[in-house]
């Protein structure tokens, strides 16, 4: 599936994650900034992936901007982007 | 404790002094009507009942950020004022966002996740969000091994397509296997950009080697070249221009291999001649600047300024000297149009 519209979620304060995503047709791309980059980066876009498959997207650009985020705190901004992209109101609670 | 986001009212005398005051204090001074009057919403970042934050939007720019750092977490409020300028251009459904910001600033926005277009010594332009630059590039047209073609590229207002501009292109068109003709996007002159782009395809429909495009944000914008717009101090223009200058030489020529770019030399637009100047500076060795002398008739330049000062007067007997067919008929259709946006306020004697 791909997203109809441009959405985020998170904001860029301590223990956040900015989570945008922008329409793309070449698989899940991820452009990720952290200062924990090094000892976290592949852990961050892991979770971000499988959020995004679980949700059936595939084909998407995201920007990531992590500020110290736990894995649950990644998720949850991760399902309320994806969320708004594809304008959906309902909770997956599959996913959750 | 932490501070709260709010909205100011800067036509709130309290608030415009409480703002003001603020800025100051952090060494941003310049408050001329013509800056303030753009920004769409300031925002406001309150502890303790004080002020310590604050940050502005107009249209897609990010303008006025400032933030006093004492009693925090440096970086803590800088975050909280650009997540929440962010937040607000997303759900206005603005995904694309610029910062044109003091050099010294671009690794703080960097760290929010812009990404740098290109710097000086004083200055930086920074992007977020889509469709950046890359996307950009990828929407413009493309011939086949683009690489070892003559590309060249012109940049033009055209307000509006006179025989002038026509001429600057068929030079391009000459020597090239493909010309880009750039025209600017910002919607801000006499004749609407959509009509601009118009006159401009239609002026150089016989030219299979033109192609017209859009600047986008990239190519003298509102965002990049605020002074094209508004009359400006030297100082300004060249600061600006050489930001714009330098995107197209390491953004945009490397992306679509142009190694030429044309311009039209310039006898009256103090502007576009410390632009000329700055392109010639900033740009060869990587692309080289050919400046064509302007096309004149009976011993004057062609200039778009005379054709808009003919519209204004209605006088329109020597237009088909200035300008091609195209952009006489679009003229003499849509003249009552056209006087009436100057009868509104739209200033004919800037570009």
């Amino acid at each position: 599936m791909e997203i109809k519209t441009s959405a985020f979620a998170g904001t860029l304060e301590s223990s956040d994650i900015q989570i945008m995503l922008m329409a793309g047709d070449n698989g899940i791309q991820i452009d990720l900034e952290s200062d924990v980059i090094k000892q976290f980066g592949a852990q961050i876009k892991h979770v971000i992936t499988t959020t995004l498959q679980q949700l059936n997207i595939d084909n998407v650009k995201v920007r990531a901007v992590d500020k110290g985020a736990l894995d649950c705190v990644i998720k949850a901004r991760t399902i309320a982007a994806a969320q708004r992209a594809l304008e959906t109101t309902t909770p997956a609670w599959e996913v959750l | 404790m932490t501070a709260q986001v709010v909205e100011m009212q800067l036509n709130n005398p309290h608030d415009r002094t409480q703002w003001q005051h603020f800025l100051t204090s952090l060494g941003i001074t310049n408050f001329s009507a013509r800056e303030v009057d753009q920004i769409d919403t300031t925002l406001g970042l309150i502890e303790d009942d004080q002020l310590v934050g604050t940050g502005s939007i107009a249209g897609n720019v990010l303008k006025y950020v400032g933030v006093c750092n004492l009693n925090s977490r440096p970086g803590a409020r800088f975050n909280q004022i650009v997540s929440a300028l962010v937040s607000r251009l997303f759900q206005a459904h603005i995904f694309h966002m610029m910062v044109f910001t003091k050099a010294k600033y671009s690794l703080s926005f960097q760290h929010v996740g812009f990404k740098e277009l290109a710097h000086s010594d004083e200055a930086a332009v920074l992007e977020n969000g889509s469709p950046d630059i890359a996307d950009f590039v990828r929407q413009l047209p493309s011939i086949t091994n683009q690489d070892d073609q003559r590309v060249s590229a012109i940049v033009m207002n055209a307000n509006p397509f006179t025989c002038g501009h026509r001429y600057l292109v068929e030079q391009a068109a000459a020597v090239s296997d493909l010309v880009y003709v750039f025209v600017v996007a910002t919607d801000a002159s006499l004749f609407r950009t959509a009509e601009r782009v118009k006159l401009v395809q239609q002026g150089t429909a016989d030219l299979p080697n033109v192609q017209v495009v859009s600047g986008g944000d990239y190519l003298v914008s509102a965002a990049t070249f605020p002074a094209y717009f508004l009359d400006s101090a030297a100082s300004a223009i060249e600061a600006q221009t050489t930001l714009d200058a330098r995107i197209f030489k390491t953004q945009l020529a490397p992306a679509l291999h142009i190694t030429t770019r044309f311009v039209g030399s310039e006898p009256t637009s103090r502007t576009t001649a410390i632009y000329n100047q700055v392109l010639q500076r900033e740009l060869p060795p990587t692309v080289s600047v050919q400046v064509v002398p302007r096309t004149e008739v009976a011993d004057q330049p062609i200039s778009a300024r005379t054709v808009r000062q003919w519209i204004q007067s209605g006088n329109l007997t020597k237009l088909n000297q200035l300008v091609p067919p195209t952009t006489a008929q679009f003229i003499k259709n849509n003249l009552s149009v056209l006087q009436s946006r100057i009868q509104e306020g739209m200033k004919i004697n800037g570009n």
